[in-house]
């Protein structure tokens, strides 16, 4: 196996792009995540249906199938009905369908945490005068942290891995950098290159989780 | 100071408070007592909202911050005054419910800080005054899972007396407690009523309701059978159900 310069330049790239894509899916995503999980308890009827039919959809289809909407159907369908295609970058399409994703899981993992606080908690910052909000932004969310960070990690974790999908739509990441090295020079050894980097990224994911896990349990 | 009128509260069709009335007057001391299920903590519960009324009407302060009847408001009245007068019910719970992510001093200084915008260092200063009164200077830094129970209960009360409430709540402050851990919290809950806090307290320590009290409501199904000074409800008691309840707790 020849491992020139090139082929350096085109996995340090791809790793480049797959941890882009992990971090601007996650960081939105979070984003999102938690705004859909404060629906989905919210006490208005609309905000939970809504944000309930989000979850269903995007947790009941397949990412790839999510990946492709987005970069493939909606240009075809814009155009269509507007006669004017809405065309994205691939790693536009790409993020959005990430960010559209794991906002879902990331949604439930946030309810969850939120749902395993104990009422007494809540019940405490009303009669000291808190409103809604404050309790559920100084009082019940702090305390979520160290409970959804182990579900959080496996998110992490699990988007890290499946930004691979994006090959699909010609993006060059880790994945798709040494499977075409493979194909091209017909040497099964890129691939193993790439499981190493993946391993190697979600390693050193697992530890710093592991490492905020523990910063977050001082009070326990 | 705290008056209940005509107060009913279903839980679907079950009945646990039957036409209470009641008044708490300034620097009272007023101790609940009766058994299990008969509505005394649902009462507390209900005075500052933490439960709502189905109808009846409550007075703090001689201002109306409930009058309903089944279920719906009678009377709109406005959430910021109602919050308001809520906040001058301090309400110390069974089971704590110390916020857990924060320091004994955190827990004193939160909502100082962040309902009455105090700053930092004003909120500290007085939540340090606070967990003086309750003997508890040294443990200001430690968080509550480091507390024994009495402890942590403590530092509830501290927490409730750092917003500076007319009448502390008590809903069976020492019944989570080791039996060991109950005298520290009783001996802090005397201080304070000998200091001329108003205090209206759900208990089983017929002992503390003897000594301390100036007043005894009995429950028992939601209604109040009997109330006087302790002297007669402990020496003297007229109602067949209070002697009964008192001779099973050997009061």
């Amino acid at each position: 196996m020849s491992l020139n310069i090139n082929q350096v330049l085109l996995f340090a790239k791809g790793t480049l792009t797959t941890l882009e894509l992990t971090f601007v899916s996650m960081l939105i995503g979070t984003f999102f995540g938690l705004i859909i999980a404060l629906g989905r308890i919210s006490k208005s009827k609309i905000l939970e249906k809504t944000t309930w039919v989000y979850v269903w959809v995007f947790r009941g289809t397949p990412l790839l199938l999510q990946i492709m909407i987005v970069y493939l159907a909606i240009p075809l369908m814009t155009k269509e009905i507007f006669g004017d295609a809405v065309k994205m970058s691939r790693f536009a399409a790409a993020s959005i369908a990430l960010v559209l994703n794991t906002a879902a899981y990331l949604a439930e993992i946030f309810r969850a945490g939120i749902l395993s606080i104990d009422k007494g908690q809540t019940e405490a910052a009303k009669a000291l005068g808190m409103t809604r909000r404050q309790t559920m932004v100084k009082v019940i969310i702090p305390q979520t942290y160290r409970r959804v960070i182990p579900p959080y990690a496996n998110e992490f974790i699990m988007i890290l891995k499946d930004t691979s999908l994006v090959s699909a739509i010609g993006l060059a990441e880790l994945y798709r950098a040494s499977e075409k090295l493979s194909s091209s020079t017909a040497d099964w050894r890129y691939l193993f290159i790439a499981a190493a980097i993946y391993l190697l990224l979600t390693s050193v994911a697992t530890q710093v989780f592991a490492y905020f896990e523990k910063k977050f349990s001082v009070y326990i | 100071m705290i008056k209940g009128e005509h107060i009913d509260k279903f839980f679907g069709d079950l009945q646990v408070l039957n036409d209470i009335n009641f008044e708490i007057k300034p620097s009272e001391v007023v101790c609940v007592i009766g058994p299990s299920g008969s509505g005394k903590s649902t009462l507390l519960r209900c005075l500052n909202h933490l439960e709502r009324i189905t109808s009846g009407k409550i007075y703090i302060d001689g201002e109306l911050v409930d009058y309903r009847g089944n279920d719906k408001d009678l009377m709109k009245i406005e959430q910021h005054k109602v919050t308001e007068l809520c906040m001058e019910l301090g309400m110390v719970f069974q089971r704590f419910n110390l916020f857990p992510h924060k320091t004994a001093l955190g827990n004193v200084t939160l909502s100082p800080m962040i309902v009455r915008g105090q700053n930092k260092e004003e909120a500290e200063e007085n939540g340090r005054k606070m967990l003086e009164k309750v003997g508890l200077s040294d443990k200001a830094d430690e968080y509550p899972s480091r507390l024994s129970g009495g402890q942590q209960q403590r530092v509830a009360i501290a927490r409730a007396l750092a917003m500076e409430p007319k009448i502390m709540l008590f809903d069976e402050p020492t019944s989570a407690l080791d039996p060991e851990l109950v005298g520290e919290v009783l001996e802090v809950m005397k201080k304070l009523a000998l200091s001329g806090m108003t205090m209206m307290v759900v208990t089983h320590e017929m002992s503390f309701a003897k000594e301390v009290a100036d007043r005894v409501i009995f429950m028992d199904e939601g209604i109040i059978v009997e109330e006087g000074p302790p002297s007669q409800i402990f020496g003297n008691p007229k109602k067949d159900r209070t002697k009964a309840f008192l001779a099973r707790t050997n009061a």
